[in-house]
């Protein structure tokens, strides 16, 4: 190979794939506001990123898988735990994570923080990234969902579930709120014992749980709920 | 040593040592937080996160030192002239230095910009700037005042000025976390599979004039075509990290294509160096082939093939963001950065020391780079079983994230057991190297 040829090759290569980069990067500016849903980008949430970061977040968390390994994705956390759950974690980690064996620190993040926290971390869980992360995939929680909604009809679980409203605070499907964690990911999380007594006393389980006791349900009631939630963990695809 | 200004190089190498061995440190306590249920009470006054923000940050400060001591080593050799301001070269070292321990303290006491990688405070970023121009300005007037343009030093000047200017986008604050990201990676990818990758070039080829005395035409010549590779792979392989943070489709395709090509830049580094090695008329000492061929393999094997396996989007919606990225930077940042630095070291520290021929006594060097190697290979390799765990057992299964977890923390423990060996052996590696002997005279 001659000298001229050596740099023809530096040139060609480094300049065509700097200009197809550019022009990416001109036309991928053009998207972000679609697939980010900008228009909801407002001042609450770009104060709740400027605590995500004030705090460090990120040196133990990933987002959109960025960032430390050591925690959680937190992209699709506000849909996955629902704001309460967030809240609290952020509010008094000690207490939630007391039995955990792994810990996050006690920062006394203000309270408005935190609220702004949950703006940022509520905007971020819409931004359409190619359905990532697979464990918590919308498309995925649903498929498993729908498939039980056949039987879902006859079980007796899934009646109380409708008759105590749980669906005004938790996700299942494509219904519910986001106020407490997905149905389907404390299927994956907890077994049917664990949820019994939980119906019972949240707080005697988890210090400061905002959800309220369903003491009224008797224990085979709380039972059926319990074991109609955990049917939900089988995510395959049929 | 031919010029006395490259004695500039000395005190930069030996901070750069010893921030290496402080990263170690922070290292350890990073996987012992993997497998050891730390107390509240310590997570509370120094969480993981802040010894991740010293760890990450004294690589790169320790790394870019080193870069700047071989730049400051090898502009005068290149231009055949003493380097233009060699007090303003030891003002910048202090600078440095000192904005890098201020930021370190700062971390202890919450003092950050929060990005990972990037969390130096904006105030400690404007000193970085101003050190990353004192630096330019030297080596830039050391080479038009000399007049004598090479490839080698082009390539050099140019790494650093793409260095530095991507520094900036790493500056702002951005409202829209995908642009963050998109501009966080003009950091960190266009750093390490661009700029820093032309000045190991640089580097490298400078080297091989200088150790084997191969016709500096010949090693310019494929010096075009391997930054070339690089660039053309490298710069829109930047889009293998646009999978998934909201931007559209076509990255996937683009990111995946180039990005598999990666890989063929770094072979061919590896077979140029081996032929050069090969074609060697002058003898030297085994140790400096060890580190030389050490790091063109591990350079390969790490970012290039451990790159590789997780680079294609289908398998990289599932290991994206898991531990098999974390197996990964560690084994592609020690082949290739952290060994070009060492093997730029023992070939310049005997030179700076004026043994004859550039000779030293090896007694214990091979062992440090045995241990440090055979140590973050181990690592990695237990790191890149932790990742296929936690691909399977949360990607594929949706086990939730602290689930998942449980059966890594064993991996991890193995991973800070080998982080024994790998502080153990730079440790040898650094006394070795700052207690430097001539080589013993023969016979004896």
């Amino acid at each position: 190979m001659s000298q001229r040829a050596a740099k023809l090759i530096f040139w060609v290569g480094t300049l065509s794939s700097l200009a197809l980069f550019l022009g990416m990067t001109w036309d991928t500016h053009r998207s972000f506001a679609a697939l980010t849903h900008a228009d909801r980008l407002d001042a609450n949430v770009v104060a709740g990123k400027r605590a995500f970061e004030k705090y460090n977040c990120n040196d133990c968390h990933t987002i959109l898988g960025f960032g430390a390994y050591y925690a959680p994705d937190l992209t699709r956390a506000y849909k996955r735990l629902g704001e309460d759950a967030i809240r609290l974690r952020i509010a008094s980690p000690e207490k939630v994570l007391a039995g955990s064996y792994r810990k996050m620190p006690q920062q006394h993040v203000k309270p408005e923080e935190i609220d702004r926290l949950v703006d940022f971390l509520r905007w971020v869980s819409d931004i359409d990234n190619h359905d990532w992360p697979p464990q918590d995939s919308a498309t995925r929680w649903k498929a498993a969902t729908r498939r039980l909604i056949g039987g879902a009809a006859m079980s007796p679980g899934a009646a109380l579930v409708a008759q105590e409203n749980c669906l005004s605070c938790h996700a299942l499907g494509d219904a519910g709120e986001h106020r407490g964690p997905r149905f389907e990911y404390i299927a994956t999380r907890r077994d049917a014992a664990w949820i019994t007594r939980y119906l019972a006393d949240p707080e005697a389980m988890t210090p400061g749980a905002v959800m309220p006791a369903f003491g009224t349900l008797s224990e085979s009631q709380r039972r059926s709920v319990a074991e109609f939630i955990t049917s939900l963990a089988d995510r395959s695809t049929p | 040593m031919n010029f006395k200004t490259q004695r500039v190089a000395y005190p930069y190498f030996v901070v750069a040592l010893l921030l290496f061995a402080l990263q170690l440190v922070m290292g350890l306590y990073i996987a012992f937080n993997y497998f050891y249920t730390v107390p509240q009470e310590v997570v509370n006054v120094f969480p993981f996160s802040t010894a991740r923000a010293m760890h990450t940050n004294l690589l790169v400060l320790w790394l870019l030192l080193g870069f700047m001591g071989a730049t400051y080593y090898t502009v005068p050799e290149e231009t055949q002239s003493e380097l233009a301001w060699p007090r303003v070269a030891y003002a910048q070292l202090i600078l440095l230095t000192g904005t890098g321990v201020a930021a370190l303290v700062g971390f202890f006491f919450g003092w950050t910009q929060g990005r990972p990688l990037l969390e130096i405070p904006t105030t400690l970023d404007v000193l970085v700037v101003i050190g990353a121009l004192m630096f330019l300005a030297n080596v830039a007037v050391t080479i038009f005042r000399a007049r004598r343009f090479t490839a080698v030093q082009g390539t050099l000047l140019a790494g650093l000025v793409f260095l530095a200017a991507m520094y900036l986008f790493g500056m702002p604050f951005y409202e829209n976390l995908a642009i963050d990201w998109y501009y966080w990676w003009w950091v960190i990818h266009l750093w390490v599979e661009g700029a820093w990758e032309l000045v190991t070039a640089a580097l490298m080829a400078f080297m091989m004039i200088q150790l084997t005395g191969v016709e500096r035409k010949v090693v310019e010549k494929w010096l075009y075509v391997e930054l070339g590779l690089f660039l053309f792979t490298g710069l829109a392989g930047t889009g293998h990290h646009y999978y998934w943070i909201a931007a559209p489709r076509y990255w996937l395709w683009v990111g995946g294509i180039f990005s598999a090509l990666e890989p063929l830049p770094i072979a061919f580094m590896l077979i140029d160096t081996w032929r050069s090695m090969r074609h060697s008329s002058r003898p030297q000492p085994r140790l400096t082939w060890v580190y030389v061929i050490g790091m063109a393999v591990l350079h390969f094997v790490g970012a290039g093939l451990f790159g590789f396996a997780h680079t294609l989007p289908q398998i990289n919606y599932y290991t994206h963001g898991s531990q098999v990225t974390v197996s990964h930077g560690h084994l592609a940042f020690f082949g290739a950065y952290v060994l070009l630095n060492l093997s730029f070291f023992y070939f310049a520290i005997p030179r700076l020391k004026g043994f004859p021929e550039g000779r030293y006594d090896e007694r214990g060097g091979h062992w440090g780079f045995w241990l440090l190697s055979s140590g973050v290979v181990g690592m990695s390799l237990a790191m890149a079983v932790a990742g296929v765990l936690q691909t399977y057992l949360e990607r594929v299964q949706g086990q939730p994230y602290i689930v998942a977890q449980s059966p890594i923390r064993f991996w991890m423990m193995i991973v800070f057991l080998h982080g024994f060996l790998v502080l153990g052996g730079a440790l040898v590696v650094i006394k070795h190297l700052l207690t430097l002997r001539p080589a013993p005279a023969p016979g004896r």
